[in-house]
């Protein structure tokens, strides 16, 4: 991982209208990946901003992983996983959600807002939810504008 | 290398909102896919012909199939490239039926965002590696734990099919908790009746060769995995050698010790030789060695077996304890539940009333092999004129248990019927905070207990609202508005819990516990009788409360996972995606032997490296995340299959 920090990210109004972000969304195999594709099925169109990267869990999940997105020119990252207590390993995104905490200290040190990198939860039930959380997320992400980095 | 795409329109479901033509156009200059093909519907019986034979023609190296979500069709693909002699894991599907083409309003962005899909898919599979299912020998065998109605049934189900089983049972009886009921939520019958047949089956039935009964025994130890599990039983002496044993009760006069009969809850004694109660099976009595003299004082007492029809051998003084060994590819635990310490509640004056029951102590009263032979009395040995039914003690109780026990409103009304017809006069109170009785037949008693007219219902909201004390006739209960009612025997119905082995069991097995103690299921609706390792089954009340219906039925179905899962003669498959060390890369930290969910690391202490075992590993891929040495790969999903996705996905 390379030493990378922030340059200035607060683009004017005009651009950031027309900025299109690019987002990767590690989703598990088991929960936020089925509620994904309930979302699918309910035909509720939402922002197509994410690209989703499956993981059989959240638990997979390296940091470098998220560091890779943003070094590859994602503006932001998201991580989805089963709620507490539903992981299909039983325990795999609670450390999940350890990692992301200690994640974001280390991505704020390098001058990456914390925002940029969200992690929530989401049944295979929650398509709605889905929606709203992508959603939020390319709309946080407009608003902080592109993320440009430098080495 | 030669990497095909195949673009499914699944009719106008993809077609509408995503256009072909213009996916191929985007990808085409990256040069990475060496040819793009449309068909209508790739999951139907033409497409799958289709796919098989350009899968033969075209002998790709790898593929990408751009349909539906791979929940639905993965599987279905993977089998096709079976079947045209291709790997299946050299494919990756992109979802861009619900993640893209149902979801996109604008027809421009699905197509960028389906081609940014693909490139990732792309990058992806090149790196794809030809994974083979692994084949492993199994022992058909069976390990119950637990002989109450769930773990019976379950060894009489397996049994029937065939299988060996090996049936651990802690106690000198057979039959669990309803064994001792003297009749049963919801029809009233007779417990000891309704066993009795599948106990016999169990003991000399046509399938009984199959099935090795252990009483007095338990579980200590367990090495192996699925399918090879290697287990070590040890079983107590029980001094009488049960096959020469005719439960003829001979002994039991002549012997000049007695004390505290446990099985009748301490309320009556029984000889140091004897049975736990009449009618106990298997029909052969037990030697108590803390009360027989011969162990506690050293005594050469022998008139037991001096009384013995059967003559000398048949009481074994010096029988040993013994540790039984056995390989089994699966174990059943159904060791059953227990009841919450009432002695907790100082107010209900559990422990220090001599009237104030438990509601296992009030069913041995019911019961005529019982201490008083069946009669309700009280400890002055009359008849009580009023008996109190507190429900739900220590459950519904944030305090205690938060849950509904499910059973005890149940056995409630089982009481009050059973008093309605033995004591006709005796006024009864039922003291609740809840009712629950859902079922067919349940309500049934119910009903019959608010139509008695010697019965009175009245509500309480906490525990602490109610208080028993003892008076010279009996006990005072008071009750929430502050008013007090007088009975003769109060009966609590605490909640059920866990069994104190439970956490015992649980570690030796690896199987986790819920939040309240019990051992949790696989999936609380689908998996009930599946715990969260492999080969290890759940039934009956060790994993929640249950009435005998649940717990025979879990049996049953735990039986059913057994028999669809290790089959006889049948090797079972191995699923590739599981996790392996590079022992070359591995500085033996352990870090992911704590992590893992399924204790499926050991360390190789020779070569001072973790291995895992792929059996065991479940393929989730959180050691490998936390491999401080990044020494873990984890099958189909590695480092640098994940890294080329984001890069594809971002380029
Ligand atoms: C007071 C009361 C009244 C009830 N009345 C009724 C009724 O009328 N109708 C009804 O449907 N249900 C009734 N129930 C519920 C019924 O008792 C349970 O549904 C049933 O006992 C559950 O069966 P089981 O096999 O899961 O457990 P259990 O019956 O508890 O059997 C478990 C067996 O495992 C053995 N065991 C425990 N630990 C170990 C170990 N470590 N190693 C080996 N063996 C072990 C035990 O000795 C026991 O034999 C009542 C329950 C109570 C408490
Ligand atoms: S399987 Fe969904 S987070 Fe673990």
């Amino acid at each position: 991982m390379s030493a990378t920090c922030l340059l200035n990210n607060t683009p004017d109004a005009d651009i950031v209208a027309e900025f299109e972000p690019r987002i990767i969304g590690f989703l598990c195999n088991w929960c936020s990946y089925a509620g994904a594709d309930k979302a699918g099925s309910s035909q509720t169109p939402y922002p197509p901003n994410v690209s989703i990267i499956k993981v059989m869990c959240t638990g997979r999940i390296d940091p470098q992983f998220v560091m890779k997105a943003f070094n590859e020119g994602a503006d932001g990252v998201i991580v989805l996983a089963c709620h507490p207590g539903d992981c299909h390993y039983k325990e795999g995104n609670l450390r999940a959600a350890q990692r992301h905490a200690m994640l974001i200290r280390v991505l704020e040190q390098m001058g990456i807002e914390g925002k940029r990198c969200r992690f929530d939860y989401v049944s295979a039930g929650e398509g709605e939810k889905y929606v709203q959380v992508i959603t939020e997320m390319v709309a946080t992400v407009k608003q902080l504008g592109k993320l440009s980095l430098i080495d | 290398m030669k990497i095909g795409v195949y673009f499914c329109n699944c009719g106008t479901n993809i077609a509408d909102r995503i256009d072909g033509g213009k996916v191929r156009e985007y990808l085409e200059p990256s040069g990475r896919m060496s040819y793009f093909k449309t068909c209508p519907f790739l999951c139907s019986e033409d497409g799958k012909v289709f796919l098989e034979q350009d899968l033969k023609d075209e002998k790709p190296d790898r593929i990408v199939i751009a349909a539906c979500s791979p929940r639905e069709h993965e599987a279905t693909f993977m089998r096709v490239m079976g079947q045209a002699g291709m790997n299946p894991y050299l494919m990756q599907m992109v979802n861009i039926r619900e993640q893209i083409a149902w979801v996109t309003e604008d027809p421009e962005k699905a197509v960028k965002k389906t081609s940014v899909a693909i490139n990732a898919a792309l990058k992806r599979v090149e790196l794809h590696e030809m994974l083979e299912k692994q084949e492993l020998e199994v022992s058909p065998a069976v390990l119950v734990i637990g002989a109450g109605p769930a773990g019976l049934k379950a060894a009489l189900t397996l049994a029937e099919a065939g299988r060996r089983v090996t049936l651990v049972e802690k106690s000198p009886v057979i039959g669990g908790l309803p064994v001792l009921f003297e009749e049963l939520f919801p029809n009233m019958e007779c417990g000891p009746c309704m066993l009795e047949p599948v106990m016999a089956e169990i003991l000399h039935g046509e399938h009984a060769e199959n099935i090795e009964l252990l009483t007095m025994a338990e579980l200590t130890e367990v090495a192996g995995y699925f399918g090879n599990f290697e287990v070590k039983i040890r079983q107590r002496p029980r001094y009488v050698d049960i096959h020469q044993c005719i439960g003829c009760g001979e002994c039991f006069e002549p012997c000049p010790v007695s004390g505290t009969n446990p099985f009748n809850n301490d309320m009556d004694e029984k000889k140091a030789i004897g049975f736990t109660f009449m009618g106990a099976l298997p029909n052969a009595p037990y030697l108590d060695p803390t009360l027989c003299t011969r162990f506690t004082e050293g005594s050469d007492c022998s008139a037991c077996s001096a009384a013995c029809p059967m003559g000398e051998g048949v009481i074994v003084f010096d029988d040993q304890e013994q540790i039984i060994e056995r390989q089994v590819g699966s174990i059943i635990l159904a060791t059953g539940s227990t009841l919450y310490d009432c002695s907790r509640f100082d107010n209900l004056g559990y422990g220090r009333l001599p009237d104030v029951k438990t509601a296992l102590e009030f069913e041995r009263i019911l019961a005529s092999n019982g201490p008083t032979a069946g009669e309700v009395v009280t400890s002055t040995g009359e008849q009580p004129g009023s008996v109190a039914f507190i429900h739900c003690v220590g459950s519904l109780d944030d305090d205690h248990k938060p849950y509904c026990s499910g059973i005890c409103c149940q056995y409630a009304f089982k009481y009050n019927h059973l008093l309605e017809s033995k004591l006709t006069d005796t006024k009864i109170l039922h003291l609740y905070k809840e009712i629950v009785s859902p079922g067919k037949e349940e309500y049934a008693l119910h009903r019959a207990a608010r139509d008695n007219h010697n019965a009175t219902f009245i509500r309480y909201d906490r525990i602490s609202d109610l208080a028993v004390t003892g008076e010279n006739d009996g006990q005072k209960i008071r009750l929430p508005d502050g008013n007090s009612i007088n009975a003769d025997m109060v009966v609590l119905c605490p909640a059920v819990v866990p069994t104190a082995d439970t956490e015992k069991l649980g570690a030796m097995l690896d199987v986790s516990l819920d939040r309240f103690g019990f051992f949790e299921e696989l999936h609380g609706r689908m998996d009930s009788a599946r715990s969260k390792i492999r080969g290890v089954y759940l039934s009956g009340a060790c994993q929640a409360p249950a009435d005998i219906q649940k717990a025979t039925s879990q049996g049953m179905a735990a039986s059913g996972f057994i028999l669809s899962e290790l089959v006889e003669g049948r090797k079972i498959e191995l699923d590739p995606l599981f996790a392996s060390v590079y022992p070359e890369k591995c500085a033996g930290c352990k870090v992911c032997m704590r992590v893992c969910p399924y204790r499926a690391i050991h360390f190789d202490e020779e070569n001072s490296v973790s291995v895992v075992n792929g059996v065991l590993c479940h393929g989730c891929g959180t050691c490998v995340a936390a491999c401080p040495m990044g020494a873990i790969k984890a099958n189909h999903f590695t480092n640098e299959m994940i890294l080329a996705e984001i890069e594809g996905a971002l380029k």
